[in-house]
């Protein structure tokens, strides 16, 4: 039955009107749960507030999970999903500059987008040093060009890669996100309160 | 009461919520794994299988091609060799071997002609039916008993005796007809002098068919 838009249960055109309806959802709760606060999301790093690790963590988990039993009862067909392409030094450097502008500034884009929406103003300087960003990539692109599309890896996914069972993967990958959020546990209780 | 009990449930939540996690990622593993079948389910292809309606006889087949029906096409499963020496006319070869090809599947696998199968008779033909429906294309049928039976009844028609009906008459006269569409010549044409049309067996067919476009999902942060 599923992927429902590739299978053509839900037609193609509507797939705009539903990316914007997840994604006003999706905004509504990062705000709602405080992600919009650079305080909050920056405290991953300073050791007083795991709530960005936990919530991606098990947001990733749950999806993973929920999508495996989904294939494994025939309602959704996993080959047919999409795949992120790797570039791997691309992923690996853009990924470094991506975590110290999340540490310097205290957003992601995403909660940069809501802080922004309720009138944040470190989050709309974020946002125009984005919008810089993005200016300064797309002049010297030519000059990115063997980066950014160099050592392209295909579709692949982490499952395949590592040659594992992906069930045994999930299982342990699991118990690690666990072990995790237990050790972020005791990190947060031994570093100082901060009132925000 | 109520509240206090619920206060002391709700202080392990997360460690309930984390056992409800590993209990459901160890439910994945200790499944029974079972190997998946692409294509549609096996019930549905046995009832359409075990309809009539996958078989298209010689004689509406014949009609079809002497009035120019431009919604379908033929595809001859048997090997090259055999296609070049006979076959119907505007049919594409797609032995049964390269069924599966890259080539072969705009034609089998589209929704804009039906496909009418056939071999020597409809043994090969039957198999090409299965594996193609049971990757779900649509409009496959089946030409029964195949090129033999196309030779028997529509090349070579069987003269009716004079203890038959005036229907079997009247078929004979048709498959008379057509066969002389596709290129018999009658002792009694010879006879009455007449300048023997050989008609082209019907016109060329310029069959084209669509690449199904995949749209690739698309996704990102």
């Amino acid at each position: 039955m599923g992927p429902l838009i590739p299978n053509g249960v839900i037609p193609y055109e509507w797939s705009n009107i539903i990316a914007i309806i997840i994604g006003i959802a999706f905004g509504f709760i990062l705000e709602a749960s405080g992600f919009s606060s650079s305080r909050k999301l920056a405290g991953v790093f300073y050791g007083y507030d795991f709530a960005v690790l936990k919530v991606f963590f098990t947001a990733a988990l749950v999806s993973l999970i929920g999508i495996l039993y989904m294939d494994y009862l025939g309602y959704l067909d996993m080959s047919a999903l999409y795949v992120h392409p790797t570039y791997l030094w691309g992923a690996i450097i853009g990924g470094a500059i991506m975590g110290v502008g999340f540490v310097a500034g205290g957003f992601c884009p995403g909660t940069a987008l809501t802080s922004v929406a309720i009138g944040k103003i470190d989050a709309i300087i974020y946002v125009v040093g984005i919008m810089v960003g993005v200016f300064i990539f797309s002049e010297l692109f030519t000059l990115f060009q063997p980066i950014y599309e160099g050592s392209f890896m295909g579709n692949i996914t982490l499952m395949d890669s590592l040659g594992v069972n992906r069930y045994w993967f999930v299982f342990l990958f699991t118990a690690l996100a666990i072990v995790i959020f237990k050790l972020s546990d005791m990190i947060r209780k031994r570093t100082k309160k901060i009132f925000y | 009461m109520v509240n206090r009990k619920l206060a002391k449930v709700s202080s392990f939540r997360y460690t309930i919520l984390a056992i409800i996690f590993v209990i459901l990622a160890a439910g994945l593993v200790l499944l029974p794994k079972y190997v998946k079948h692409e294509g549609i389910d096996p019930a549905e292809l046995l009832s359409k299988a075990s309809s009539t309606e996958r078989y298209i006889s010689s004689d509406v087949l014949a009609d079809k091609i002497i009035n120019q029906d431009p919604s379908f096409i033929l595809i001859d499963v048997r090997n090259e060799a055999e296609y070049e020496k006979y076959s119907l006319p505007n049919a594409i070869n797609i032995p049964l071997k390269k069924l599966l090809d890259e080539d072969s599947i705009p034609y089998l696998n589209q929704s804009q002609y039906s496909v009418i199968l056939y071999s020597n008779d409809n043994i090969y033909a039957d198999q090409a039916w299965v594996i193609c429906n049971r990757l779900n294309y649509k409009n496959l049928k089946v030409l029964k008993g195949g090129l033999n039976n196309w030779y028997n009844t529509i090349i070579n028609p069987p003269s009716p005796t004079e203890n038959m009906t005036n229907l079997d008459y009247e078929l004979f006269n048709t498959r008379k007809a057509a066969s002389m569409f596709f290129g018999v010549v009658y002792p009694e044409q010879i006879k009455a002098d007449k300048p023997i049309v050989v008609k082209k067996a019907a016109p060329k067919k310029v069959i084209t068919v669509e690449k199904k476009k995949k749209k690739p999902a698309e996704g990102g942060c």
